[in-house]
C-alpha cells in the first residue's frame, strides 16, 4: 500500500483548464488519505515540471505518482521514464486522462467536467495505492532475421542487415531474384538499368557470408513471437544440380518439348518447362517448372545436371524478427476494359518487355508501331471498382517509357489519355521532357473515360477532351498501352501465415501511417517496399532500409525487454478447464502438470497482456499484473464511496 | 556553463532537428550510438510541430509530434543543442569528421527556467511572432510556442531594449545578459543532413499581391490558424477580422514554374491544401472553399481517397491557372483565371480570402558547411543523392547522409522513411569505421 503519493494535475495550456477547474481538482485530491503532494501545473510534460516530479520522488520520498493530463498514448512513456530516472518503479505511476476523456468531451458543461475529472483522478489514486513494483521480462532474442521476398527491397534490406553483422535468411518464392525490377530494363532518372541494379544487389548478397538465400521457398507456418519466431519454410526443388554444366543446360532447354506462356514477359512470348527468364539471370541456374513438366525425360538425355530425385524439403528456421518485402502484382485488366482483348491493346509492363525485345524497329504482332495511345489509371483511381487509390509510379513510368520509345525508334508519336498527370516532386522534369519531345496530352472527364473500339480493322481511341475545350477527339492507334496500376499480391498465403493486417486498399497496414510506416501490429514483423503500398525504387529502398533499422533494433542486443503486464495463473485454484486456451489470441497458454495436477501455464514472452483469458476463467484463477483484481476493486470502491 | 571551445565527441552529428533529423537520431540512439542534434532554431520539431492536422489521416500534428520530441529530449544517448549551427566540417583521412559547433546565447539559464512566462508578461517590446508566421505579435522575452521543446524562455536580443523588466519579473533569476556565444570542437564518425526546407516567398509573384493585399495569406499562415495552438481560436481574415465565407486556394504558387526558378513540383501542397479545405469545412461550416489547381497530386497511400473525400464534402476543385488577383475596396479579391474544365474561358471570381499554396525550396548554404570535400547538390539545389536507387541517403561525401526534405520535396511519411534509410546507412558506416573495414 502506497502512502506517500504525488498527484500532478495538468492545465495542458488551457486544453484542460479552460473547462476543468484544475486547481479545485488538485485541492480535492490533497484531502485523500495517502496523498502527500497534490499540485497543478501548466504543462506537466514541460522539462521544468518533469524536473519537479523527479525532485519530489527523490527528496520527499514519494512512493507512487498520478499524472492527470492528456491521453496516455502521448505521454505515458514520458512520465514512466521520469519515475524510472528518479528511482521509482515505473509501474507505481498511474496515468489519468482528463483531456480526451474529460475536458474535450465535456467542453459544454464546465462544472460537470470538473466533477468528472475529480472522479477520474480519485480512481487513479486508488489504483496507484495498490500498485506493485514490476520488473520488465527479459527474453533472449535470436540475432537472425528472416527477409521474405528477394525483390529490390528485400535484397537491399538483407544486404544492409548482413552488413550490420546480423545473420539473414532471404526467402524468395520464385526461382530467381530481383522481383519486378528484373523485368525492367531502363529505369527512370538514372543510367543504371534494372538488370544492373539487380546484379549489383545480388553480387553483394552472394559476397556476404551472413546471408543464406533460399529460392523456390515459401513460409508455410509461423509460431512464437518477437525475438523467437519459428518458421517452417517449404523448399521446392529446382531439379538441377548446383554445380551444373552450362552448355548442356542450354541443350536441355532446346530439347524440352513443353511450351507455356512466359509470365516473365507477361504472356507475350512462350518458354519451355525448363527455363531461365533471361540469359544473365540470378541465380544463374535454370529451373524445371514441375507444374508443366511432363517428365518425358528429354532433357535428362542431353544434360547430366538434371536431377529428378531432388525432393521437396521443409526447413525449420528460428529468427528474432521477420521483414516482409513481397512486393506487388501489376493490375490485369478485365475483359473489354479499355479494349482489353483487342490484339493491339497491351499493358504497360507488357509494352516494356516489347521495347526490350525490339531492337531497331518497334514491331508488335508483325506490325510496325508508329502511333501509340497510352490510357492512364487503368485499375487505379477507380470510381466504380475497388481500387480507389492512385498507383503512384505509373504517370512517371509511362512518360519515361514514352521518352525511351522516342529515343530508341525516333518515328513514334505518343498520345497520353490522362486523368491529370501526377509527376510529383522532381519527376515533374520527366513530364516537361515528354511535352517538349512533342507528345500530345489529352484529359478525360472523370465520368467520361476514353473509349477504345475497332473500326474496319483499325483501333480508335475516342475522348471528350478537357484540355481542348471539350472537343470530341479520335486517335487511330497502332498500339494501345493500358497504364495498369499496382495491386497487392493476389496470393495471400504469406499474410495469412503471418497474420499481417491489411488496409482498405488491401496493401499491408503499418501501425501508424505517419510515424511508424514500417512496423506492423504483429510485434517483430516489419514491412518494406511495394507490399505496403505503391512505391518507386527509391521509395522502396528507403522503406527497406527503415524496416531493416527497426528489425535490427529488435535483435541487435540479443536480449529483449518485454513489458511485465501479463496474465499469471493461481496454481492453487486452477482446475484446467481449458477455457483460457481457446480465448488467448496469441497461443500463450498451454497445459502443464505440477504436483500431479493439470494447470494452465502462461508463456511470458508470448503473452501480450490483452486480458482475453480473464473473463472466461471458471475458477477466477487468472490475474493481469498491473491490473489486478485488487487494484480494479479499489478503483471501483473509490468511485462509489 | 560549459567552457568555451571544449572538445566534444559523438558518434553522429545530425544537422537539423525537424521530424527527419529527430527520427534519424532516435534510430541511432536506440541501437546505442551517441548522437548530437544541432538545431538552428529555439526549438526542435521543425515545421511539423507547427502544423494543424496532417493528411491523410487528419491526426493532430502537435499531438503526434510532442511525444516524439519528448522522447528525443529525454533519450540518454541524444544531446540537443538549440540555437546552434555546425560549420567548417572536415573529413579526416581515417573517415571521421571534425566540425565547429557554434551555439548562440539564449540569455536565459536553461536549467533554471520553469517556463512560467512571467518574463513574457513583463516585457514591453512587441514584435512579429515568427512561429505564428507573423499573424500576431510576441514579446522580446518569450517562450517560442506553447509546445516548444525545450519549453523555456529566450531573449530576442536584436529587439530587446535591455530595460531589465524580465530580470525583475523572473522568479528563478534565470535571465542572464552576460551569456556569450559558445563554441565547441566536435569529433564525430558520421554526419546526417536533415535541414529541411524553406517556403517559397510569394512576394516574388507580384500579380498575386501577397504583402500588398491583406487578405492574401500563405498556407503556412492558414496552417497556424487551424492548429490547436492557434492564435485566434477561429479563422479570421487579416483586413477586418471577419470570418471568411468564400476562400480560394491557389495551388502551385512558386512551384512548377520556371519563371521563378523552381521547375519541380513541391509534392505536398496539393494534399495540404485539400486537408486545409476539409478542416475549414469543419471550422466554418457555411464557407465555400475553392482550390484552383493544375493537376491534383494525390499519389500517396490514402491520398486519392482523401481527395475524393474532400470532393464529397463539397470542396470545389477548379482546374485553371490564376493569372492575376485584384483587391476590391472591401478587401475582397477578384481572381482572373482560365477555367479549363469549363471550356477554357477566362473568368473572374470574387473571394473574401485567398490562400497561396506556396511551394517548398531547399535551405541554402548547406554545401558551404563542408570545408575539404565537396557536397554535391542536385540541379534544384537539394542535397544530391549519389546512389539514389540503392542507397538514397548517400551523398557525394562518404559518411555524410541526407534525410527528409533536404534531399527533395516529401511529406511526413516519406521523411520518416528517408530518415530510417539515413540512420541505417549511418549505423553501417560507424560500424565499419569502428572495425576499420570502411573505404573512405
Ligand atoms: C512497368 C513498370 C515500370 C516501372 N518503372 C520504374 C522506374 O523506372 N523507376 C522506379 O523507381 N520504379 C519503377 N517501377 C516500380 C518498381 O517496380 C517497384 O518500386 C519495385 O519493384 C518494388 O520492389 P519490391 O521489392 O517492393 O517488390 P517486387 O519487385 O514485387 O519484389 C517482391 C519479391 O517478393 C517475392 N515474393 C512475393 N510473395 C512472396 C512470398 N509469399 N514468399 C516469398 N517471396 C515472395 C516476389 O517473387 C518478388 O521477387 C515500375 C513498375 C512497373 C510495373
Ligand atoms: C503548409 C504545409 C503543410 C503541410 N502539411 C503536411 C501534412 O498535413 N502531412 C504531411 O505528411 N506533410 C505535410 N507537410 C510537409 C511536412 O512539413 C514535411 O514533410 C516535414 O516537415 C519535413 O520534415 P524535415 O525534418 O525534413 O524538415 P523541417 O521540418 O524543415 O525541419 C528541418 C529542421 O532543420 C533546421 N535547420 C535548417 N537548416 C539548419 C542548419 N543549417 N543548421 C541547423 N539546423 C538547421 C530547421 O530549423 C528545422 O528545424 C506540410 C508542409 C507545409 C509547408
Ligand atoms: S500515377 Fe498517374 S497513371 Fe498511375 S494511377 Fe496515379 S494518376 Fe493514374
Ligand atoms: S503538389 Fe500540387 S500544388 Fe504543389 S507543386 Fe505539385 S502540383 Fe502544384
Amino acid at each position: 500500500m502506497k502512502h506517500k503519493i504525488g498527484v500532478y494535475i495538468c492545465h495542458c495550456g488551457g486544453n484542460i483548464s479552460d473547462y476543468v477547474d484544475v486547481k479545485r481538482v488538485a485541492e480535492e485530491m490533497a484531502k485523500i488519505e495517502g496523498v502527500e503532494i497534490s499540485v497543478d501545473t501548466i504543462f506537466a510534460c514541460a522539462d521544468s515540471s518533469q524536473k519537479q516530479i523527479a525532485n519530489d520522488i527523490k527528496e520527499k520520498g514519494i512512493d507512487g505518482i498520478v499524472v492527470a493530463s492528456c491521453s496516455p498514448k502521448l505521454h505515458y512513456p514520458t512520465f514512466s521514464s521520469v519515475a524510472e530516472h528518479a528511482g521509482l518503479n515505473k509501474y507505481n505511476y498511474v496515468h489519468a486522462n482528463i483531456r480526451e476523456q474529460c475536458s474535450w468531451a465535456h467542453s459544454d458543461n464546465k462544472p460537470k467536467a470538473t466533477e468528472k475529472a475529480i472522479q477520474i483522478v480519485k480512481a487513479a489514486i486508488a489504483r496507484v495505492k495498490e500498485s506493485e513494483a514490476l520488473e520488465t521480462i527479459e527474453v533472449d532474442s535470436q540475432k537472425i532475421i528472416a527477409v521474405i521476398g528477394a525483390g529490390v527491397a528485400g535484397m537491399r534490406a538483407a544486404d544492409e542487415l548482413a552488413d550490420l553483422g546480423i545473420k539473414v535468411y532471404l526467402i524468395e518464392r520464385e526461382f530467381f531474384v530481383g522481383g519486378r525490377i528484373a523485368q525492367l530494363d531502363y529505369l527512370c532518372s538514372t543510367t543504371e538499368t534494372g538488370k544492373e541494379l539487380v546484379t549489383r544487389l545480388y553480387e553483394k548478397i552472394m559476397d556476404n557470408p551472413n546471408i543464406t538465400l533460399f529460392t523456390g521457398a515459401e513460409v508455410i507456418e509461423k509460431k512464437g513471437s518477437i525475438g523467437n519466431f519459428n518458421l517452417k519454410v517449404k523448399i521446392t526443388p529446382r531439379y538441377i544440380k548446383n554445380k551444373c554444366k552450362k552448355d548442356e543446360l542450354l541443350k536441355a532447354i532446346e530439347v524440352c518439348p513443353v511450351e507455356v506462356l512466359d509470365e516473365f514477359n507477361f504472356g507475350i512470348t512462350k518458354r519451355k518447362a525448363i527455363y531461365k527468364n533471361f540469359p544473365s539471370e540470378y541465380p544463374q541456374i535454370p529451373t524445371i517448372d514441375s507444374k508443366n513438366c511432363t517428365r518425358c525425360g528429354e532433357c535428362e538425355k542431353v544434360c547430366s545436371s538434371i536431377d529428378f530425385s531432388q525432393k521437396e524439403e521443409v526447413l525449420d528456421l528460428s529468427v528474432g524478427s521477420i521483414l516482409v518485402a513481397t512486393g506487388f502484382d501489376p493490375y490485369t485488366p478485365k475483359e473489354n476494359e479499355f479494349g482489353w482483348g483487342i490484339d493491339n491493346v497491351v499493358t504497360l509492363p507488357q509494352f516494356r518487355r516489347i521495347i526490350n525485345m525490339c531492337d531497331d524497329k518497334l514491331v508488335y504482332n508483325g506490325k510496325k508501331i508508329k502511333h501509340i495511345a497510352y490510357i492512364y489509371c487503368v485499375g487505379s483511381r477507380q470510381v466504380d471498382g475497388e481500387n480507389k487509390y492512385c498507383s503512384r509510379y505509373c504517370c512517371t513510368a509511362t512518360l519515361y517509357t514514352s521518352i525511351l520509345t522516342k529515343n530508341k525508334y525516333k518515328d513514334v508519336q505518343s498520345y497520353h489519355f490522362t486523368r491529370g498527370i501526377r509527376t510529383y516532386g522532381k519527376q515533374e522534369i520527366v513530364y516537361d521532357k515528354s511535352s517538349r519531345q512533342g507528345d500530345i496530352f489529352l484529359q478525360s472527364y472523370e465520368d467520361e473515360p476514353p473509349m477504345i473500339e475497332q473500326k474496319k480493322g483499325k483501333t480508335i481511341v475516342k475522348i471528350n477532351d478537357i484540355l481542348t475545350n471539350k472537343m470530341e477527339l479520335e486517335v487511330e492507334a497502332d498500339l494501345v498501352v493500358l497504364v495498369t496500376g499496382i495491386e497487392p499480391r493476389k496470393d495471400t498465403n504469406i499474410s495469412e501465415v503471418l497474420k499481417i493486417p491489411k488496409g482498405r486498399d488491401k496493401f499491408y497496414n503499418e501501425i501508424h501511417m505517419k510515424l511508424r510506416p514500417v512496423e506492423t501490429v504483429i510485434d517483430g514483423v516489419t514491412i518494406a517496399g511495394a507490399c505496403q503500398g505503391p512505391k518507386n525504387i527509391m521509395e522502396s529502398m528507403n522503406s527497406a532500409l527503415s524496416a531493416a533499422a527497426k528489425s535490427y533494433s529488435i535483435v541487435n542486443k540479443g536480449k529483449l525487454n518485454l513489458p511485465p503486464i501479463i496474465a499469471v495463473v493461481n496454481k492453487e485454484t486452477c482446475t484446467w478447464c481449458n477455457k483460457c486456451l481457446d480465448a488467448c489470441p496469441y497461443d500463450a497458454i498451454s497445459k502443464i502438470s505440477e504436483n500431479g495436477k493439470d494447470i494452465a501455464f502462461v508463456n511470458e514472452s508470448v503473452c501480450k497482456g490483452c486480458g482475453m483469458c480473464l473473463p472466461v476463467c471458471e475458477s477466477d484463477s487468472l490475474e493481469l499484473l498491473g491490473y489486478t483484481n485488487h487494484e480494479i476493486e479499489n478503483m471501483i470502491k473509490a468511485l462509489v464511496d | 556553463m560549459p567552457e568555451n571551445n571544449k572538445t566534444i565527441e559523438y558518434d553522429a552529428l545530425i544537422i537539423g532537428g525537424g521530424i527527419a533529423g529527430g527520427e534519424a537520431a532516435l534510430n541511432l540512439a536506440n541501437v546505442g550510438y551517441k548522437v548530437l542534434i544541432v538545431e538552428k532554431d529555439l526549438s526542435i520539431g521543425g515545421k511539423m510541430i507547427l502544423l494543424s492536422k496532417v493528411f491523410p489521416t487528419l491526426d493532430c500534428s502537435a499531438c503526434i509530434t510532442t511525444p516524439k520530441v519528448s522522447e528525443i529530449m529525454r533519450h540518454p544517448n541524444i544531446t540537443v543543442f538549440t540555437s546552434t549551427q555546425a560549420s567548417n566540417i572536415i573529413k579526416k583521412d581515417d573517415g571521421t569528421f571534425e566540425a565547429t559547433i557554434t551555439k548562440q546565447p539564449r540569455y536565459v539559464i536553461a536549467e533554471d527556467c520553469t517556463g512560467c512566462q512571467l518574463c513574457e508578461q513583463a516585457c514591453p517590446v512587441s514584435v512579429d511572432d515568427q512561429f505564428q508566421y507573423n499573424l500576431v505579435g510576441r514579446k522580446a522575452a518569450y517562450i517560442p510556442f506553447s509546445i516548444a521543446s525545450p519549453r523555456i524562455a529566450a531573449i530576442d536580443i536584436a529587439n530587446c531594449t535591455l530595460c531589465g523588466a524580465c530580470e525583475r519579473a523572473c522568479p528563478t533569476k534565470c535571465i542572464d545578459f552576460t551569456q556569450t556565444v559558445e563554441t565547441y570542437s566536435l569529433k564525430a564518425k558520421t554526419v546526417i543532413i536533415a535541414t529541411g526546407f524553406q517556403l517559397f516567398d510569394p512576394t516574388l509573384i507580384p500579380r498575386y499581391g501577397y504583402g500588398k493585399f491583406k487578405n492574401v495569406i500563405t498556407a503556412m499562415q492558414m496552417e497556424r490558424q487551424l492548429a490547436p495552438t492557434r492564435p485566434f481560436n477561429t479563422i479570421l481574415r487579416p483586413s477586418d477580422g471577419k470570418m471568411p465565407d468564400n476562400i480560394a486556394y491557389i495551388l502551385c504558387t512558386g512551384s512548377r514554374d520556371k519563371t521563378v526558378g523552381n521547375p519541380i513540383c513541391s509534392q505536398v501542397c496539393c494534399m495540404y491544401s485539400t486537408k486545409q479545405a476539409q478542416l475549414l469545412m469543419g471550422a466554418l461550416p457555411m464557407a465555400d472553399i475553392t482550390l484552383y489547381y493544375l493537376n491534383i497530386r494525390a499519389f500517396g497511400k490514402g491520398f486519392n481517397e482523401f481527395y475524393a473525400q474532400a470532393q464529397a464534402m463539397g470542396v470545389q476543385f477548379t482546374k485553371g491557372k490564376v493569372a492575376k488577383i485584384t483587391e476590391k475596396e472591401n478587401g475582397n479579391l477578384l481572381l482572373r483565371y482560365e477555367d479549363i474544365n469549363g471550356g477554357g474561358v477566362v473568368k473572374e471570381t470574387e473571394h473574401d480570402m485567398v490562400v497561396l499554396s506556396v511551394g517548398i525550396l531547399p535551405n541554402q548554404g548547406i554545401a558551404e558547411l563542408f570545408s575539404n570535400d565537396e557536397l554535391v547538390l542536385d540541379p534544384y539545389n537539394y542535397i544530391g543523392q549519389s546512389d539514389f536507387l540503392a542507397s538514397p541517403a548517400q551523398t557525394s561525401i562518404k559518411g555524410v547522409f541526407v534525410a527528409g526534405v533536404a534531399s527533395g520535396p516529401m511529406d511526413i511519411p516519406d521523411s520518416i522513411l528517408s530518415a530510417g534509410s539515413a540512420s541505417s546507412d549511418a549505423a553501417n558506416y560507424i560500424r565499419h569505421l569502428n572495425k576499420k573495414t570502411v573505404s573512405v
